[in-house]
């Protein structure tokens, strides 16, 4: 909300500068965004049209003599308005009106001209741009015009929390700096000279649902002119933001600023029947508001009716069927109370939010209807010839009870941490905000005024009481603390990063919602959001694969091609018979290009699957692989990951077809699995360190294609040879050298003993064993 | 002759500097020392000196050779090593180890948690996907509160949500551990805005202690400790009274500008002041949803978001570069040593 300064202080004599008391709103928890100065160059004076004579050569352009109170100039101006006599708003030659707008002596058609006439919209007054300014009568040329009309202004940009509905306007947040800086708040002061007609001989109101409108106010006025509002009004109405639209409509939003109390305008003799009729509206009535759009309404929305239609939405925007228009002589002036849920739901409910369910939404003040309208009848009696009817007419059924909330002491001192808080501290605070202060025994009651909806409890005094005090005022203290039991300390996060890094592998951290054509490669059910930002950003990762490849593709695009990257993060699959999805922790790991950066003393190599396989063993060296089908990956290049005979994850290629999606050219190896077991892993405990040297043998093995690794490991670890400790391929040969069908694989066997040095004569029994058993059980024959 | 063996001396020094390869090193040797060499030549004068003279001058020339021998020597050995360093080039490459990153935010959060750490404070988590009970509901925020609007949820079904702040883990930490409690939760949280200062996904940081005495005090102690260890002794601090619904008192905390050491800025939009975090003391209304009695105990929270720490202490003025992967970017966060 944006308020001028000077407004401000038509409320509360300040005698700081709007920078200080936009400060001291700020940290009493009232932000104010930003502070906007605003003035009219010195230069620019206020000036006579002596003489308007149309230009020889343009229809359109008038030749003015202008008395500028020192001299007579000519000035040529294109304005409708311009006419003898009239005082106008001057800048003379030299003056700078800003960035591309430096007066100076031109000649428009041959005729020339000292200086220019302004809009208000050329001076940043306001956004009338239909004609130059006009100046009362009393201004004399030669007049500073920012001094003459009192121009030099702050524009304060506050940004009012939800709770504090009391302070989006004028008054409220006068009323604020009066509490901050130990002022009094002032009241607007006006009178109205009523008409002896009675409004009630013109009107009636009937409130159906006194609960979304437990009050209606109404005024009536006749012999209304619409026109334009006054120079100043629609000023302040710019720097709030608001549009001048005419002077009954900017009565209202006027008033609506000032007081924080909607208002509405409806041409009365648009109302049908005299009468207003506040009532819920039927499911799927539909009613056209203000901006010409036909909503469709549900039955809790509320509406303002006459004895035949609906004329306005309440408390959010009126009809097109009544709306005031040059047209109008005569006005019914609603000033409301709407129940705050009721109308966040249908602003909600449409979509529709304005000044007035902004503010009806966060409570406005529930005594104030009256009185708004009164001001809003003097502006009308004042701006628009208006004749004031006798008499509001006040439906209401607010029951109001004065409120009032202990604060005690002790409880002060043992939330906020402060000792000695004083008397007249609470004193000074809380009716400086409009609350009554009595002493009790033990602290005060605090009497709380029908605007502050929010405050109801002890805490929320607290909370009054130190913002207006000033929390810098609390000397910060440590507490004491003792190590305490709970939640199980989760170590190893830290640790995993580290080692992934030191493996040469970067973090990356990506979206949790991708794009819905990530399913084909992960079936199962994916949550959808109802939402989302984009297409792009629909449903949540099934897996972190889709996000790393997106990371790869990117980097590709940046010409990197050497990848390596990890990302640690959760995955998220709805699941039968519970509300919340499960979300599983993942690590997810992708590899593609040169293994190592490129050497000048060693041949390079792309990554292969066994880099991505090496990478989960040096994390988990205990892990078995099981080639697997998920169609994510390519087929016969890929393995799940088996933990303690638990699937924990898979590896393997990237499927060509997710290659082909996210245009990268080479071969990507991804791994992915649970993190749990690895954050978990358990040392195994300290075993003795061996006292004999251990010794190793190599054998040379011609193996069928079908017979895996595995298989000749475990093979070997059935023999049952006390001393193996270890078997390890060091060679594996695929090529012509050997028949077909047969592939050939070196193995280092190593064996050790616990009690004593291991002879030739017994590791050579050993290997025949092992031979021989590798044939009998496998036909694999030593390559010669 | 004595005056002959000082001029040989001289000479064979001069002669020796003037030699750079081990080639020019035997003749040298030869020419002074070799059998037809030039101290041979002196020597030969022996016969013509008297008897008494003889033992000295012998002396002498004994000297010299040694001195010769060790010269020539020491510069054999000189030559050597300076050869054996020209053998191979040292200049090119070593054999580096590719080396990663840990990404800047889990970095900067890992540092939070270690601060917290210190404090006291143990690690608890929550789901991403969380019910509108405990990340609106149970805060505090009834359906229809106007702070909903404050965030824009991102919304699966009716009730079910990405949770849009770390502070669900605090209802969810009370409903299951006793008193009293003292967490942080860390993580990622969601609200549906992308633009250069907001990510449609970021990270939190959310700290809750409640205990019997626990003040406004505490709150600040606290807050001021971590400042100063994750920004620097000096950094001033301000708290600004604010709302939130599951806090009061409620406060914005504002750091004096890293940048301009508080003069004003472009950074801080020339205040002078970073916001840094939101807290307040636990509203009592949360400890009912919790079973806990307000009478009894009292307790603060706070929340960070990490990635705003990260940009004010790394100088990043886009938040979409932690999430686009550039590995030029990533990369540059090892400064530390280690990974």
């Amino acid at each position: 909300m944006k308020i001028s300064y000077s407004w401000i202080r038509e409320f509360v004599d300040l005698d700081v500068d709007a920078r200080t008391a936009a400060s001291a709103l700020t940290m009493s928890g009232t932000e104010v965004e930003e502070v906007a100065h605003q003035t009219v160059q010195k230069e620019v004076i206020c000036a006579r049209i002596v003489e308007a004579g149309r230009h020889p050569d343009a229809d359109k352009l008038y030749v003015c003599m202008v008395d500028t109170g020192r001299e007579t100039l000519q000035v040529v101006c294109g304005a409708p308005n311009t006419r003898a006599g009239m005082m106008s708003a001057f800048a003379p030659v030299g003056c700078d009106l800003g960035p591309g707008m430096l007066v100076k002596k031109a000649k428009i058609r041959g005729v020339e001209s000292f200086g220019v006439l302004l809009s208000e919209r050329e001076l940043g007054l306001t956004d009338d741009h239909t004609g130059i300014m006009e100046l009362d009568a009393d201004t004399r040329p030669g007049e500073v015009l920012s001094d003459a009309l009192g121009l030099e202004d702050w524009v304060l940009d506050v940004n009012v929390t939800p709770n504090r509905g009391d302070c989006l306007s004028v008054i409220g947040v006068a009323r604020e700096l009066a509490a901050l800086f130990g002022k009094r708040l002032k009241t607007p002061e006006f009178s109205i000279t009523e008409d002896p007609e009675a409004i009630e001989s013109v009107l009636s109101v009937e409130i159906v649902d006194t609960r979304g409108c437990p009050r209606y106010a109404a005024r009536f006025l006749a012999d209304v002119k619409i026109g334009k509002s006054p120079f100043a009004m629609r000023r302040r109405l710019f720097q709030s933001g608001v549009r001048a639209i005419s002077n009954v409509v900017d009565i209202t939003n006027y008033v609506m600023l000032e007081y924080g109390q909607p208002l509405h305008a409806f041409d009365s003799t648009l109302i049908a029947g005299s009468g207003i009729v506040v009532r819920k509206a039927r499911e799927g009535e539909t009613f056209v508001t203000l901006d010409s759009v036909q909503r469709t309404l549900r039955s809790d929305d509320l509406l303002i009716c006459d004895r035949e239609k609906a004329v306005a939405l309440a408390g959010v925007m009126g009809g097109e069927n009544s709306e005031v228009l040059p047209t109008t002589t005569s006005v019914v002036l609603e000033s409301a109370f709407f129940d705050p849920a009721g109308i966040q739901k249908t602003s909600k409910g449409l979509g529709l939010s304005t000044e007035a369910s902004y503010r009806f939404e966060r409570g406005i003040d529930p005594t104030t209807q009256v009185d708004a309208a009164n001001r809003a009848a003097h502006f009308m009696a004042l701006h628009a010839d208006a004749r004031v009817y006798r008499g509001v007419i006040d439906a209401n059924h607010l029951s109001l009870e004065k409120r009032s909330v202990r604060l005690r002491v002790s409880y002060l001192e043992k939330v906020l941490g402060i000792d000695g808080i004083k008397d007249e501290d609470v004193q000074r605070i809380f009716s400086g905000l409009g609350c009554d202060v009595n002493a009790l025994g033990d602290g005060w009651a605090i009497g709380v005024p029908a605007f502050r909806h929010d405050l109801a409890r002890e805490i929320d005094l607290v909370e009054e009481f130190i913002r207006v005090y000033g929390m810098d005022k609390v000397t910060p203290d440590l507490p004491v603390f003792k190590p305490q039991d709970g939640i199980p300390e989760e170590g190893g996060l830290k640790e995993l990063r580290v080692a992934l890094a030191a493996m040469g592998i970067t973090e990356v951290v990506t979206y949790s919602f991708i794009a819905p054509r990530w399913r084909d490669f992960f079936p199962g059910d994916a949550l959808e959001l109802l939402n989302p930002i984009s297409d792009e950003m629909k449903i949540m990762r099934p897996s972190l694969i889709p996000g790393l490849m997106g990371a790869i593709e990117r980097n590709r695009k940046l010409q990197t091609r050497d990848i390596s990257l990890f990302e640690i993060g959760k995955s998220f699959h709805p699941r039968a018979g519970s509300r919340l999805p499960e979300e599983v922790r993942l690590l997810g790991a992708a590899i593609t290009g040169q293994r190592f950066d490129a050497h000048w003393a060693e041949k390079g190599r792309t990554v292969d699957f066994y880099d991505i396989k090496g990478i989960a063993e040096t994390l988990l060296p205990a892990i078995e692989l099981k080639p697997s089908s998920h169609p994510h990956l390519k087929a016969g290049c890929q393995a799940d990951v088996i933990l303690g005979g638990r699937v924990i994850g898979a590896m393997g290629s990237i499927h060509p077809d997710i290659l082909a999606l996210v245009d990268i050219g080479d071969e990507v190896f991804a791994l992915e699995m649970h993190l749990e077991p690895i954050l978990t892993g358990q040392w195994a405990g300290l075993k003795e360190t061996p006292k004999f040297p251990s010794t190793w043998r190599d054998l040379s093995l011609v193996v069928d294609d079908h017979v895996c690794y595995a298989d000749i490991v475990r093979d070997i670890a059935s023999k049952g040879v006390r001393e193996l400790r270890q078997v390890t391929a060091v060679d594996v040969y695929m090529g012509d050298k050997l028949p077909a069908g047969k592939k050939g694989i070196t193995i280092r066997i190593t064996y050790q003993s616990e009690e004593r040095t291991l002879e030739d004569a017994m590791i050579s029994a050993w290997q025949e064993r092992i031979i021989a058993s590798l044939k009998d059980d496998l036909g694999i024959t030593l390559r010669q | 002759m004595e005056r002959q063996l000082e001029e040989l001396r001289k000479q064979f020094s001069q002669d020796l500097e003037k030699i750079h390869t081990p080639e020019e090193l035997e003749p040298l040797r030869i020419q002074y020392l070799g059998r037809k060499g030039r101290l041979t030549a002196v020597l030969r004068q022996m016969g013509t000196l008297s008897a008494d003279e003889r033992p000295r001058m012998g002396a002498l020339s004994n000297q010299l050779k040694a001195f010769m021998e060790q010269a020539l020597d020491d510069r054999v050995a000189a030559m050597t090593s300076e050869q054996a360093a020209a053998g191979i080039d040292v200049t090119l490459p070593g054999r580096v180890l590719r080396r990663g990153t840990i990404h800047v935010i889990n970095q900067v959060m890992g540092e939070i948690e270690d601060i917290f750490r210190h404090l006291g404070f143990q690690i608890a988590s929550g789901p991403e996907v969380e019910d509108d009970y405990h990340n609106f509901e149970a805060l505090n925020m009834p359906e229809n509160h106007p702070a909903r609007d404050m965030q824009d949820t991102f919304y699966f079904s009716k009730g079910i949500l990405l949770r849009t702040h770390t502070s669900p883990v605090q209802i969810r930490v009370m409903e299951t551990q006793g008193l009293p409690v003292r967490i942080i939760a860390p993580g990622k949280v969601y609200r549906c805005d992308f633009d250069i200062t907001h990510s449609p996904m970021f990270h939190q940081v959310e700290g809750l202690w409640v205990e019997e005495g626990i003040t406004f005090a505490h709150l600040k102690g606290v807050l001021y400790e971590f400042a100063h260890r994750c920004f620097g002794p000096e950094i001033p601090l301000r708290f600004r009274a604010s709302f939130f619904p599951f806090t009061e008192p409620s406060a914005e905390v504002d750091m004096g500008c890293i940048i301009c050491k508080g003069k004003g800025c472009r950074v801080c939009g020339n205040t002078g002041w970073l916001e840094i975090l939101g807290c307040g003391m636990v509203d009592p209304e949360v400890y009912r949803f919790v079973g806990i009695d307000p009478e009894k105990v009292t307790g603060f929270a706070f929340g960070m978001g990490v990635e705003r720490i990260a940009m004010i202490k790394y100088g990043i003025d886009d938040i979409r570069l932690f999430y686009d992967s550039d590995l030029r970017f990533l990369s540059q966060f090892a400064s530390k040593g280690m990974p």
